[in-house]
C-alpha cells in the first residue's frame, strides 16, 4: 500500500515543482511584455514629431527624410510599424513612397535576413512585415516558406504576404496553385488574398479563367464579384458551359449580372438546368429581360422544388407588368401546394408596397393590378398572409 | 432635444439675421458694431447700455446671443475712430467696477470692409469669445475672406483620424475629431461642421442609423457626409447613397483623389 | 475502506492527467494560435463581399435592462453582411416594448418564414427600414431551445450564430469566427467562441472599454473557471475534434446541418451540448468529414452570476442538463463507430464530469473514516487532499500562461497576482460548492424537477459605474 503513497508523493512533488516553475515563467513573461509595451508607448511619443512631419510631406515630390538619431532595434520596430499601417491605408504615390522610405531605412534589408532565421516566430514575422512592405524581393524565399509548410491558418497569411509583394503575375498564381494544391475548397478566402494584389487585376483575372485547373477558374470567377471587368465577359459566355458545378453557377450568375441578350433557347436550357443554383439565376434576370417566352417559363418554375427559384420566379412575374402580374395571380387561384404559396405571398408583397407610393405612373400601374386582382380573388376578401410550411428540401441561402 | 433648446437655437439664429436686418434697414448710412464678450457680471446688458448712453448720449442698441453670452451692440451713426473709442473707455469702466473681468471686444463699421452678412456676424461673435489677446480687435476685410470650410472626422482608428486632420489642416480646413457616433453627432450640433468625414465601423452606433441621424439634426445646414470606409459591399453603398450620402470612399484610399472629392463637396 | 482510498487516490491521479494532456494539447496549439491571432489582418475581409453572411439569433426573456446596450453592440459589428435577430420568448417584462420603443419598430405584415422546425406560435415581426439588418421576433414563451429555433425559420442567411442577451461581442468576433470558417468551408459545421467574464469591466458604447478582473468573489471565481475550461480544455478538445460543447453565448453553425439534425432540442436545460452531439453524430452516421472547431480569439463578454442563489441555479440547471445529455446518448459510450466522440469524449465526460463528484466525495469519505479509524494515517488523508489542490492548481498556472502567451488581456501584474490567489482560493469553498451543485442538479433531473430559476439582470451602467469608480 505504500508503494501506492509513494506514487502519489512523486506525482505531489512533480506537481509543485511545475507549480514554481509556471509561476515563474508567468511573472517574467508578464513584466517583460509590460515592459516592452511601455518602450513601444514611449518611442511613439518621442518619433511622434518625425512621424507629423512624414505625414504632412507625403504628398511632396521632394525627398522624405530617415528618422533622425541612432535607433535602437525597438525603436526601429516601432517606426517600421507605423509605416507598415499607413501603407495598408493608402494607396498610389504615398504608399510608393512610403515603399522607397522603408527600403532607404534598411528594414527590407533586415526583414531579408531574418527571413533566413532560425526561429520560426521570426521568421513568421519577417514574412508579415515583407508582405506589409510590398517587397518584391522576398517572394521566392516566402513562396518556399509556403510549400514547405502543411495547410493551415499561417499558410493564409505567408500566402497575404505573397500576394501584396509580388510584382509578376506567375508568382501569383504560383501561390494560388500552392494553396488550392491541399484540396481545400477555399477559393473564397484565396479571392479575397488575390485582390490584395498591387497588379493589375484584369489581366490577372483573364490568365486565371483560361487556366485548365478548375479551381483556379472558380477563384477567378469569385474574384469578379462586385468588380466590373469588361474584358472577361468573351470568357464566362465559353464557361458557362463548363462540367464543373460551381464554376457553371459562379459563371453563369456572373454572366447574367450584366443583363446580356439572351436567344430563347439559352433561357429554356438555363431554366431547366439541374442546378437550382443556376435555375434560380436565371428565374432573377428574367425579370430584367422582358423576353417574350419569359412568363409560362416561369409561372411552370413556380413549382420548382427549391424555395429560391420559386421566389425568384414570382419575384420576375411581378416584374413583367400586367401580364406578369395576371399570370401570378391565376396562379395563385388555380394552383395548388407551393406554386400557390409563392405566387400569394408575392401578390401580398406587391400589393403592399404599390400602396405605399405616390407617384402618378405608379398610381396608375397600381390600380390596373388590383383591378386584375379583385377579379381573381374578389373585391372584400384581404390577400391572406401564408406564412405555412414551405415543401421540404428548403432553401438554405440567402 | 428639449424643447427650451430650439427654441433658444432658433432664437440664437434669428439674433445674426435680426441684426443684419437692422443694420441694413434701420441704420443704413453708418453704424458701428460692437461684440463684448465678458464672463462674470450679471446684468452686464444694463451695465453696458448705462455706461454707453452715458457717454455718447445717442441711442445704443444692445442685443445678447443667450447660448454663447456674447453681447452685440449697435453704435449708429459712429465712425470706426469714434466706436473704438468707445470701446476703449467701455474696456476700461467694465475693468474697474466689475472685479477680475476680462472683456474682449471685437469690432468694425458698416459698411465698410465688409459686408453685415450674418455669417460675418457671428465671426466676428467668436473672434471676441475666443480671440487670444485681450487687446481690442478691429475686424478686416481679410479674416472675413477666409472662412475656412469645417470637417469633422469621425473614425475610431487613431492613424487615420491623426492623418487626415494633418492634412485637412494643412489645406486650410478647420477639423476636429471624434472618437464614435454619439460624440459626434453632439459635435456636430455645437460646432456645426459644412462636412462630415466619417468611417461606417464605429462603437456605439452603426454607420448607416448614423448619417440618418446626422440629417434628422436641427442644425442650420445639414453638413455633407463623405463615407471612407472599409466596407466594399455593393448593398450597403447602395444604401450609403439611398440615406444621401454625398461620397462613398473605400480603403485603402487615395489621400490625393480624397482632397479632389472633398473639394467638390465644398462647391 | 483503504482499498477503496487508494482506487480513489488513483482515480484522482489519473483524471488529472487526462486533463494535462487535454492542456498539453492546447499548449501545443497556442503557438499556432498566437501567432495566427496577431498576423491575421482582417482589414479586406471586414469589407468584402466574399465574406459569407451570417444571421445572429438572439433569444431574449425578461431582458429589458440589456437588451438595448447588447443590440446596439451586436449592430456594430466589424462585418460586411450580417443580420440580427432577436427573438422575445414571451417575456413578462418590457423587453419588447423597451425595443420597440428605441429603435421605432413596426410590426411587418408580410413576413416570409421560410423554416420548417416547429415552434411555439410566432405573434408576429418587427422591424424598420431605417435598421434594414435588425429583426426582432415576437413570439410565445417556448424556452432558448424553442426561440432559437423560430429564428432559424426566419434568418435569410446560410450561417447562424447564436448569441446571449447578454452577450458583448468583441468587434472583431464575428470576423475572425468567419475567417476560420473560411479556411475550411465544406468541412466545418460549427465553430467555438471564447467566453469571459464582464464583471469588473468598463463598459461604454456596447463595448468592453478597458479590461479588468472581477471585484467580487462569485463573479472572479468563474473567471478562473472559465479561462481554465476554455483556454485550457476546449482549445485541446477541438484539436482531437472531439469537442462536445460549444457554448450558447457565442457560436457559429452551419444552418443547414443544424436544420438537418432538427433544430434544438427544447424543453431541458443542456441544449448547447445536445446540438454539439447531434452534429457529431449526424456527421458520423453519414460518414461526412467534418470539424467542430473553436476559435479562441474571437471573444464575447457575459455578466457572470454574483450571488448564491442564482449561481447555484445556474449550476444545477448544467449538471441536469449535463446528466440528460449523457443518458440520451448513452449509446455512443466506447462506441467506435462515433471514433474520438464515442472513444474518448464521451466516456470522459460521463466518468470524469458526471459521475466526477461521486468518486470524490466516496473516496474523501474512505480516507477520512479510515483516518479516524486510525489516527497515524493521517498522512493518506493529508495527500488526497493535496492531490486534489496541487493538480487543480497546476491547470489554473497552466490557464493563465495560454493567457499569457496568446491574448493578454489583463495587463496588470496586480491581476496576475489576483489571478493566482483566487485559483488557490477555489479549493476553500468554491470547488466543493461545484461539486454540490452538480449533485443536486442531478437528483432535480432523477426528481423530474425543471425549473428554469431566474437570472436577474444588472444593468450594463450599473457594472460600468462601479467599474469606473475602481
Amino acid at each position: 500500500m505504500f508503494s501506492h503513497l509513494f506514487v502519489a508523493y512523486v506525482f505531489i512533488y512533480v506537481c509543485l515543482g511545475l507549480i514554481g516553475l509556471g509561476i515563474m515563467l508567468l511573472v517574467q513573461m508578464k513584466i517583460s511584455h509590460n515592459r516592452e509595451q511601455q518602450r513601444r508607448e514611449y518611442y511613439e511619443q518621442k518619433h511622434h514629431d518625425y512621424f507629423v512631419y512624414v505625414q504632412a510631406h507625403l504628398g511632396d515630390d521632394a525627398e522624405l527624410k530617415l528618422p533622425p538619431g541612432k535607433l535602437k532595434p525597438l525603436e526601429r520596430s516601432v517606426i517600421q510599424d507605423k509605416f507598415i499601417e499607413w501603407i495598408e491605408q493608402f494607396k498610389g504615390d504615398y504608399r510608393n513612397r512610403l515603399i522607397r522610405l522603408c527600403r532607404e531605412a534598411g528594414f527590407v534589408e533586415a526583414d531579408l535576413k531574418a527571413l533566413g532565421s532560425f526561429r520560426y516566430g521570426r521568421r513568421l514575422a519577417a514574412a508579415y512585415r515583407l508582405g506589409g512592405m510590398r517587397a518584391e524581393e522576398a517572394v521566392p524565399g516566402l513562396l518556399k516558406m509556403l510549400k514547405k509548410g502543411k495547410y493551415n491558418s499561417i499558410s493564409i497569411i505567408i500566402a497575404r504576404s505573397i500576394a501584396k509583394a509580388a510584382n509578376r503575375p506567375e508568382d501569383l498564381l504560383d501561390m494560388l496553385r500552392s494553396l488550392l494544391s491541399h484540396g481545400k475548397p477555399i477559393h473564397h478566402l484565396a479571392a479575397d488574398i488575390l485582390l490584395e494584389t498591387g497588379l493589375d487585376a484584369g489581366s490577372i483575372l483573364l490568365k486565371l479563367l483560361d487556366d485548365p485547373d478548375p479551381a483556379l477558374v472558380k477563384v477567378g470567377l469569385v474574384a469578379m464579384w462586385g468588380q466590373a471587368v469588361p474584358e472577361v465577359m468573351p470568357v464566362l459566355g465559353r464557361l458557362v458551359g463548363a462540367k464543373e458545378k460551381d464554376v457553371r453557377a459562379e459563371a453563369v450568375k456572373l454572366y447574367l449580372s450584366t443583363n446580356p441578350a439572351l436567344k430563347d433557347e439559352t433561357i429554356v436550357q438555363l431554366m431547366t438546368d439541374r442546378d437550382w443554383e443556376v435555375r434560380a439565376e436565371a428565374a432573377k434576370a428574367l425579370g430584367q429581360l422582358h423576353a417574350a417566352g419569359s412568363i409560362p417559363l416561369l409561372v411552370k418554375a413556380l413549382q420548382d422544388a427549391s424555395w429560391k427559384v420559386r421566389h425568384n420566379s414570382a419575384e420576375s412575374l411581378a416584374a413583367l407588368g400586367e401580364a406578369g402580374f395576371e399570370a401570378l395571380c391565376q396562379a395563385a387561384v388555380t394552383g395548388t401546394g407551393i406554386q400557390r404559396e409563392a405566387a400569394l405571398h408575392r401578390i401580398g408583397l406587391v400589393m403592399e408596397a404599390e400602396q405605399k407610393h405616390g407617384a402618378i405612373e405608379q398610381m396608375v400601374a397600381y390600380n390596373k393590378k388590383r383591378l386584375i386582382h379583385d377579379r381573381y380573388f374578389g373585391v372584400k376578401q384581404p390577400v391572406k398572409r401564408m406564412t405555412g410550411v414551405a415543401a421540404v428540401g428548403g432553401d438554405y441561402t440567402a | 432635444m428639449p424643447e427650451s433648446l430650439t427654441l433658444e437655437r432658433k432664437q440664437q439664429e434669428g439674433l445674426y439675421h435680426n441684426l443684419e436686418e437692422r443694420l441694413n434697414k434701420t441704420f443704413p448710412e453708418l453704424c458701428g458694431v460692437m461684440f463684448l464678450y465678458c464672463p462674470g457680471p450679471p446684468q452686464l446688458e444694463s451695465l453696458v447700455s448705462e455706461f454707453l448712453r452715458q457717454e455718447t448720449g445717442s441711442d445704443i442698441e444692445v442685443l445678447k446671443d443667450a447660448s454663447t453670452s456674447t453681447l452685440a451692440v449697435l453704435l449708429p451713426g459712429s465712425t470706426l475712430n469714434q466706436a473704438h473709442y468707445q470701446a476703449l473707455l467701455l474696456k476700461r469702466h467694465l475693468e474697474e467696477t466689475v472685479p477680475e473681468a476680462d472683456p474682449r471686444i471685437t469690432l468694425t463699421v458698416f459698411p465698410g470692409q465688409v459686408d453685415p452678412t450674418p455669417g460675418v456676424l457671428k465671426q466676428m461673435a467668436e473672434s471676441a469669445r475666443l480671440g487670444p489677446s485681450a487687446d481690442i480687435h478691429i475686424f478686416t476685410k481679410e479674416e472675413a475672406a477666409s472662412e475656412p470650410g469645417r470637417i469633422l472626422i469621425v473614425d475610431n482608428d487613431d492613424t487615420i483620424r491623426e492623418f487626415l486632420t494633418i492634412r485637412l489642416n494643412m489645406q486650410g480646413y478647420e477639423t476636429l475629431e471624434a472618437l464614435d457616433g454619439t460624440s459626434a453627432l453632439e459635435l456636430i450640433e455645437k460646432w456645426e461642421p459644412d462636412l462630415v468625414l466619417t468611417e461606417l465601423n464605429l462603437y456605439g452606433i452603426d454607420g448607416l442609423p448614423f448619417i440618418n441621424q446626422i440629417q434628422k439634426l436641427p442644425v442650420e445646414n445639414t453638413p455633407k457626409i463623405v463615407v471612407l470606409t472599409e466596407q466594399r459591399v455593393e448593398r450597403t453603398i447602395s444604401q450609403c447613397f439611398q440615406h444621401g450620402v454625398d461620397d462613398y470612399i473605400t480603403k485603402p484610399f487615395s489621400p490625393v483623389e480624397l482632397d479632389a472629392r472633398i473639394h467638390r463637396c465644398f462647391q | 475502506m483503504l482499498v477503496y482510498g487508494t482506487v480513489a487516490i488513483y482515480y484522482v491521479m489519473f483524471v488529472n492527467i487526462l486533463y494535462f494532456a487535454i492542456m498539453g494539447l492546447s499548449f501545443r496549439s497556442i503557438g499556432t494560435i498566437a501567432r495566427r491571432a496577431k498576423y491575421s489582418s482582417y482589414q479586406t475581409l471586414s469589407g468584402s463581399e466574399l465574406v459569407p453572411s451570417v444571421s445572429l439569433l438572439v433569444p431574449a426573456y425578461n431582458e429589458e435592462l440589456t437588451i438595448i446596450e447588447n443590440v446596439y453592440c451586436l449592430m456594430t459589428l466589424n462585418y460586411p453582411t450580417y443580420e440580427v435577430i432577436v427573438i422575445n420568448d414571451g417575456s413578462s417584462d418590457d423587453t419588447l416594448s423597451v425595443l420597440i420603443k428605441e429603435f421605432k419598430l413596426e410590426k411587418m405584415h408580410n413576413p416570409e418564414i421560410r423554416g420548417t422546425i416547429e415552434t411555439q406560435n410566432v405573434r408576429g415581426i418587427y422591424h424598420n427600414p431605417d435598421y434594414p439588418h435588425l429583426f426582432i421576433i415576437d413570439k410565445e414563451n417556448g424556452g432558448k431551445a424553442d426561440s432559437l429555433n423560430a429564428g432559424i425559420n426566419f434568418s435569410h442567411y446560410p450561417l447562424i450564430s447564436s448569441i446571449d442577451a447578454d452577450s458583448l461581442l468583441e468587434k472583431d468576433a464575428l470576423i475572425r469566427m468567419a475567417r476560420m470558417y473560411m479556411e475550411n468551408p465544406e468541412e466545418t459545421v460549427a465553430i467555438g467562441g471564447d467566453v469571459r467574464i464582464a464583471n469588473g469591466c468598463l463598459i461604454e458604447n456596447g463595448a468592453v472599454k478597458r479590461v479588468s478582473l472581477p471585484r467580487k468573489i462569485w463573479p472572479m471565481f468563474q473567471s478562473i473557471e472559465y479561462l481554465k475550461a476554455f483556454l485550457g480544455g476546449r482549445i485541446g478538445w477541438s484539436r482531437m475534434n472531439g469537442l462536445i460543447i460549444v457554448s450558447g453565448a457565442f457560436g457559429l453553425f452551419r444552418k443547414d446541418y443544424v436544420i438537418a439534425v432538427g433544430g434544438y432540442r427544447g424543453g431541458y436545460p443542456g441544449e448547447d451540448m445536445n446540438i454539439i452531439i447531434k452534429l457529431h453524430r449526424y456527421m458520423l452516421s453519414h460518414k461526412i468529414p467534418y470539424k467542430v472547431a473553436f476559435c479562441p480569439e474571437a471573444v464575447c463578454w457575459t455578466q457572470a452570476p454574483d450571488t448564491y442563489k442564482i449561481i447555484s441555479n445556474q449550476r444545477m440547471r448544467w449538471g441536469r442538463g449535463n446528466l440528460k445529455n449523457m443518458i440520451e446518448n448513452r449509446g455512443m459510450f466506447l462506441n467506435p463507430k462515433y471514433k474520438v466522440m464515442g472513444l474518448i469524449t464521451v466516456p470522459y465526460n460521463v466518468l470524469f464530469e458526471t459521475l466526477n463528484p461521486y468518486f470524490r466525495i466516496t473516496g474523501l469519505l474512505a480516507l477520512a473514516g479510515y483516518t479516524f479509524l486510525d489516527m497515524t494515517h493521517w498522512r493518506i488523508l493529508l495527500t488526497f487532499m493535496l492531490l486534489n489542490f496541487l493538480s487543480g492548481y497546476l491547470l489554473s498556472v497552466g490557464a493563465v500562461i495560454l493567457e499569457e502567451i496568446a491574448f493578454r488581456r489583463y495587463k496588470k501584474l496586480s491581476d496576475l497576482w489576483k489571478m493566482l490567489l483566487f485559483s488557490a482560493l477555489k479549493f476553500v469553498g468554491y470547488h466543493q460548492l461545484g461539486v454540490l451543485w452538480r449533485v443536486q442538479g442531478h437528483i432535480q433531473y432523477l426528481r423530474k424537477n425543471n425549473s428554469w430559476g431566474t437570472m436577474t439582470r444588472q444593468s450594463w451602467k450599473e457594472e460600468s459605474e462601479t467599474a469606473s469608480t475602481a
